[in-house]
């Protein structure tokens, strides 16, 4: 972070504020939809960035991201669906305090948890971030080819399917970044002749495909059932209610933290990490699952927490540990921003939109929670017919609004039907983005580092951090392997014994 | 045919005609040592290893009748969170009218048939709803995008005029 003055600066001569509270209210929105994660909220609005200030466009998304948080929260509790992967631990004790009339108290209880983890998420990336990335200032483009690959290597082997299936996805991702000119020479590649891809396929386009389109389309014809009571209002903790708390808010803050620091941990771990390890540690055991307060505010502090801790890497060394930071990731190479240490460098400003925004966000999502609750409700009582309509028109003026090109439009829908064969044949789709969005960067780097060296490959050993970063790639493709090999043992001595 | 079978052909398919793609890629004075198509062939090679290995673990585990009876059960089970194929692909057939239609007739009309085609599709109730929420839908779009973002949407080569 740089001085005070550029945050004072950044409060009054921007419009950060209006960013936050923007950002914040759609992530509320469309995390209070069901089957509309996090990442897909951000997905939806990141073509609108486009044209945005580079940093008050990364601060809307981080905004997005701490908003869709909490919405989440909101039909877990009411009508006992998780509007976000990660708000699914709170189902558990937040619709049985609904069932027991007490949702206003749930709701209060998951809003403020969610503040609380927020706070501390923010200070966890204030601290570590800037002094994380001084370790990466010592990158050459070997280094720089090493945490690429690294990236890859992790996402895919802690994505869900298996070892193979990832790796395959990030490969093809790869493959997808390299349609375009070619960043060294500027030959043409794949494109065809048709003009539309001298430029490459935009990310963007890949994330809105794969993250929004294949949701639309796996939701196709499923039945509408949900319906919220209109007549909800929150009900904010007491103060000897939040004291009362404060046991379970600080698991969930630790196991945030770690969960947000960890590739591929991600809140929906941290959440149920956090429910369990807060009746571990609660006076009142026994209530969990009875409509426990704590059992509300352990998950929600947690997964709040890693909306923030999780841009820790992303910011520091450019490697996003979910889908929500590779959309973050997305919405940075977008403007041109190289990820990890050069940002702290060349947009100091953007690393304090992010800052500010976030703050912002954070604290005005107490009253805009409340404000926002009706307008919840109203949208998650909408019948789906007309809502996969409506989401399906947004997706797509959005990503016109890129290049004002229908070719566009075309790429989205085929990336869309890529990634519903992908979800039918379980292939995870995180690492393809990653392989989009980290190829350039992988590409380049071993192209440049070669050049120094003369074409000799062991630039990539001699170089200490490019050796260490690729050692650790090849450790998790090994015990990711090691640990297939033991499930698949498993289930056949299971089937052997039934 | 076994998914991940059918998975590891296609990716083998997919790593050959890409392979045989890169091939084609020009050279260029300017070029490294790698050159504009060594990262590309590099990557078609290691995606048709992994397709191979994918489709011979397939098989593997086919001829065992063990871990791949387990994955396949797991399979189905996602299936049925899904919409069947003939329905997904009919959603984005709706998505590829909408790109045809847009330059012709425009973006209100365009975003308007797509939102009452859709709710249709999705099984709304035919009443005088949905032309209402589509109108509404496509009015709406048009001010967001158009008017406060200033977005240059098409207006439609058939009604050119009327909404610019």
């Amino acid at each position: 972070m740089s001085t005070f003055a550029d945050i004072i600066h950044l409060l009054t001569e921007t419009p950060i504020f209006f960013v936050a509270i923007i950002g914040l209210t759609w992530g509320i929105l469309g995390g209070a939809l069901p089957g509309i994660s996090a990442s897909i909220t951000m997905a939806l609005v990141l073509p609108f960035t486009y044209t945005m200030d580079p940093a008050q466009a990364i601060a809307l998304l981080a905004c997005v991201y701490i908003g869709a948080e909490y919405g989440g929260s909101i039909p877990a509790i009411l009508i006992r669906t998780p509007g976000t992967n990660s708000s699914a631990a709170t189902v558990i004790d937040g619709y049985e305090m609904n069932r027991q009339g007490r949702a206003g108290e749930a709701l209060g209880i998951s809003l403020m948890s969610g503040v609380v983890g927020s706070l501390f998420g923010l200070a966890m990336l204030i601290l570590l971030t800037e002094p994380l990335s001084w370790l990466a200032l010592a990158f050459t483009p070997a280094s720089y080819f090493g945490l690429g690959i690294l990236g890859l290597s992790v996402i895919s082997s802690m994505s869900s399917g298996s070892l193979l299936k990832g790796l395959a996805a990030a490969v093809v991702g790869l493959m997808i970044s390299t349609v375009g000119t070619d960043p060294i020479s500027g030959v043409t590649r794949f494109t065809f002749d048709i003009p539309d891809l001298l430029g490459g396929i935009e990310p963007v386009l890949v994330m809105v495909g794969l993250f929004a389109l294949t949701e639309l389309m796996s939701q196709s014809g499923s039945l509408n059932t949900l319906k919220l009571n209109a007549s909800i209002r929150i009900k904010l903790p007491s103060l000897a209610l939040m004291n009362k708390l404060k046991r379970s808010q600080f698991i969930g803050c630790i196991l945030g933290l770690f969960e947000g620091l960890t590739p591929g941990g991600g809140g929906s771990i941290a959440a149920f990490m956090s429910y369990n390890e807060a009746r571990r540690w609660s006076k009142t055991p026994q209530l969990f699952g009875k409509g426990s307060e704590e059992g509300v505010a352990a998950p929600e502090t947690a997964n709040n927490t890693v909306a923030s801790t999780a841009m820790i890497p992303l910011l520091s060394f450019g490697i996003p540990s979910s889908n929500s930071t590779a959309v973050l990731l997305g919405g940075l190479l977008m403007h041109g921003l190289i990820p990890g240490p050069r940002l702290f460098e060349q947009s100091a400003q953007v690393i304090d939109s992010i800052y500010v925004g976030s703050f912002i966000a954070i604290i005005a999502q107490i009253g805009i929670g409340i404000l926002i609750l009706p307008a919840c409700i109203w949208l998650v009582n909408r019948p789906r017919y007309y809502r996969s309509g409506f989401i399906f028109a947004l997706i797509l003026s959005g990503i016109y609004t890129l290049n004002n090109s229908t070719f566009d439009l075309g790429i989205a829908l085929m990336l869309g039907l890529v990634g519903y064969l992908m979800r039918m044949t379980r292939f995870p789709v995180l690492p393809m983005i990653l392989g989009v969005v980290l190829g350039h960067m992988v590409e380049s780097s071993y192209r440049r580092s070669l050049v120094l060296s003369g074409g000799d490959l062991r630039i990539f050993l001699e170089d200490p951090i490019s050796l260490g970063l690729l050692s650790l790639a090849f450790i998790f493709i090994f015990f990711s392997l090691v640990r297939e090999f033991r499930e698949a043992r498993k289930a056949k001595l299971k089937e052997v014994h039934s | 045919m076994n998914k991940d079978l059918l998975s590891g052909v296609v990716l083998m398919a997919v790593a050959g005609t890409y392979y045989a793609w890169s091939t084609q890629i020009a050279d260029s004075t300017l070029s490294d040592e790698i050159g504009a198509g060594g990262l590309p062939q590099v990557l078609a090679i290691i995606l048709a290893i992994l397709g191979f290995c994918l489709a011979g673990r397939a098989l593997l585990s086919m001829k065992l009748n063990s871990a791949t009876v387990n994955e396949a059960k797991d399979d189905d089970d996602e299936e049925d969170r899904n919409a069947p194929f003939p329905r997904a692909v009919g959603f984005l057939l709706f998505g590829a009218a909408y790109v045809l239609l847009l330059p012709l007739i425009g973006y209100v009309i365009a975003t308007a048939l797509l939102i009452a085609a859709i709710a249709i599709y999705e099984g709304a109730p035919r009443t005088w709803v949905v032309p209402a929420a589509a109108i509404g839908g496509g009015v709406l779009y048009w001010a967001i995008f158009v008017k406060l973002l200033g977005v240059n949407q098409p207006v439609g080569s058939l009604f050119q005029g009327l909404f610019s």
